[in-house]
């Protein structure tokens, strides 16, 4: 292994694990809600994943712009990174709410705006990511992805306001700043996890992101003229030109 | 805009639907397969009148959705990259020539809709009391529809898994405008109608339509 293929440890992976740490003990250690059970601790995970769902989506959207504007191929990789990590954590969220659900309405599923919305958000993505992996030209394929994550944008926004637009089961936002219904512990330990769940995007995003670069190496590597080959050392005969005729 | 971007747009859309009316694919093709989708819901959910008039507006727009996928399929298996070089070097602003596309596709759509709704309301015996609000839905969910064709047909165009992309693509975008259209009927019967969700699928195809005429020149550049 190359040193420059190795996997660094960085700060920013050591501080993404210590606050996980951190986000376990404060979601054992919160009050129990009664009315819920051991269940309700499904908060600490499900709300960060989320949260990062919308997170890595709008980073995606982000980067897809600033790609088209700059053409640099590291926001493209952003971009793609970043929808890998989104499509990862929208499908622990969904897994999550689903377990949840279970607990509390009886049922894993139900046709509920939230969910139903958010696992077709699921599938705009997986549809990028989908798109990737069938360009194998890194500026084609960094030009045409880049334009579906900027119109991916348009289905976060009826995610994101199902809960108010339709009378639904899944409770409305979490986090609204005005009128937060939840005891400051409960809170304070929801915090925590979001902050954590963050630190793993970014340290997930900046290994990604640098393996996307890895990626691009060795495309360009394959792409380059070999070296030597057989028959590279025969020359064609030189007959001259010394202007005889046949 | 200048009177020449609209030219160029109007001469794609013109070849466009010429291509359209010499194969017939919408009036031959995709009108009859959708009324066979129409007919077969009642045969498989059962035939209870009152279950039908009160899902036919939903079913309407879910088969106008997937059918309409169809016209986006269509152009990325038949424009090859040649006659898309073509276009290139000819001079055409690759926003106009998105227009174009999207104008003639959102008429097909448009046309579509209407056979369609003619059908539905005979299978299903639909209440026609709020169809008033169709007169904005209709075109609107044509020219988003036609909008997300277009720029997904770019994006997936010359890819081996062109023809296979562009539905998974294009139906969970679509959503949004989906939504809204059903829930302007419904909402009729609920409130006396409510501008929300014509409002909501007007900002759709307004961010659509900036969104494909900003990206027309670099999807251009990378065939």
């Amino acid at each position: 292994m190359s040193d420059a293929t190795r996997t660094r440890i960085g700060a920013l992976d050591i501080v993404a694990t210590v606050s996980v740490v951190f986000a376990l003990v404060f979601a054992i250690a919160s009050p129990r809600i009664e009315s819920q059970g051991e269940a309700a601790r499904l908060l600490f995970v499900h709300v960060p994943t989320i949260w990062l769902a919308y997170l890595a989506f709008a980073v995606t959207f982000v980067a897809s712009i600033l790609y088209l504007a700059t053409r640099r191929l590291r926001w493209d990789h952003v971009a793609g990174a970043s929808a890998e990590i989104g499509v990862v954590f929208t499908t622990v969220a969904i897994i999550g709410g689903m377990v949840w659900g279970k607990a509390t309405w009886n049922v894993y599923w139900t046709w509920d705006a939230r969910l139903t919305l958010t696992a077709i958000m699921l599938f705009v993505y997986i549809g990028y990511l989908a798109l990737r992996r069938v360009i194998a030209e890194p500026e084609a394929r960094a030009r045409r992805s880049a334009v579906l994550g900027i119109v991916g944008l348009v289905q976060l926004i009826p995610v994101h306001f199902s809960v108010t637009w339709w009378r639904t089961l899944h409770q409305t936002n979490t986090f609204r700043p005005r009128d937060i219904q939840m005891d400051g512990p409960i809170l304070a330990a929801l915090l925590v996890s979001v902050a954590a769940f963050t630190v793993v995007y970014a340290a997930l995003l900046r290994h990604r992101v640098r393996l996307e670069g890895l990626e691009l190496a060795a495309y360009a590597a394959a792409a380059a003229p070999v070296g030597p080959v057989a028959g590279d050392a025969v020359s064609a005969p030189n007959i001259g030109n010394s202007g005889a005729q046949p | 805009m200048s009177d020449r971007f609209w030219q160029q747009a109007f001469a794609v859309a013109r070849r466009d639907l010429d291509r359209e009316r010499r194969a017939g694919e919408v009036t031959w093709v995709m009108i009859p397969f959708g009324a066979i989708a129409l007919l077969l819901v009642p045969l498989a959910i059962g035939i209870n009148q009152d279950v039908l008039s009160r899902i036919g507006t939903g079913m309407l727009f879910v088969v106008v959705l997937l059918f309409g996928v169809l016209t986006a399929v269509r152009r990325t298996s038949i424009e090859t990259p040649e006659q898309r070089d073509l276009i290139a070097l000819l001079g055409i602003d690759p926003a106009a020539e998105f227009t174009g596309k999207t104008m003639a596709s959102a008429f097909l759509l448009l046309v579509f809709q209407i056979a369609m709704g003619a059908v539905a309301l005979v299978l299903y015996g639909l209440d026609i009391s709020g169809w008033a609000w169709m007169i904005v839905v209709m075109p609107l969910t044509a020219v988003g529809l036609a909008e997300l064709g277009t720029v997904s047909a770019s994006v997936a165009a010359s890819t081996n898994a062109g023809p296979a992309l562009v539905p998974l693509l294009v139906t969970p975008l679509a959503i949004p405008l989906l939504l809204a259209a059903t829930q302007t009927v419904e909402s009729v019967d609920r409130e006396g109608g409510n501008l929300t969700w014509p409002v909501l699928m007007a900002v759709v195809v307004l961010v659509l339509a900036i969104v494909g005429v900003a990206t027309a020149r670099p999807l251009q550049e990378t065939r």
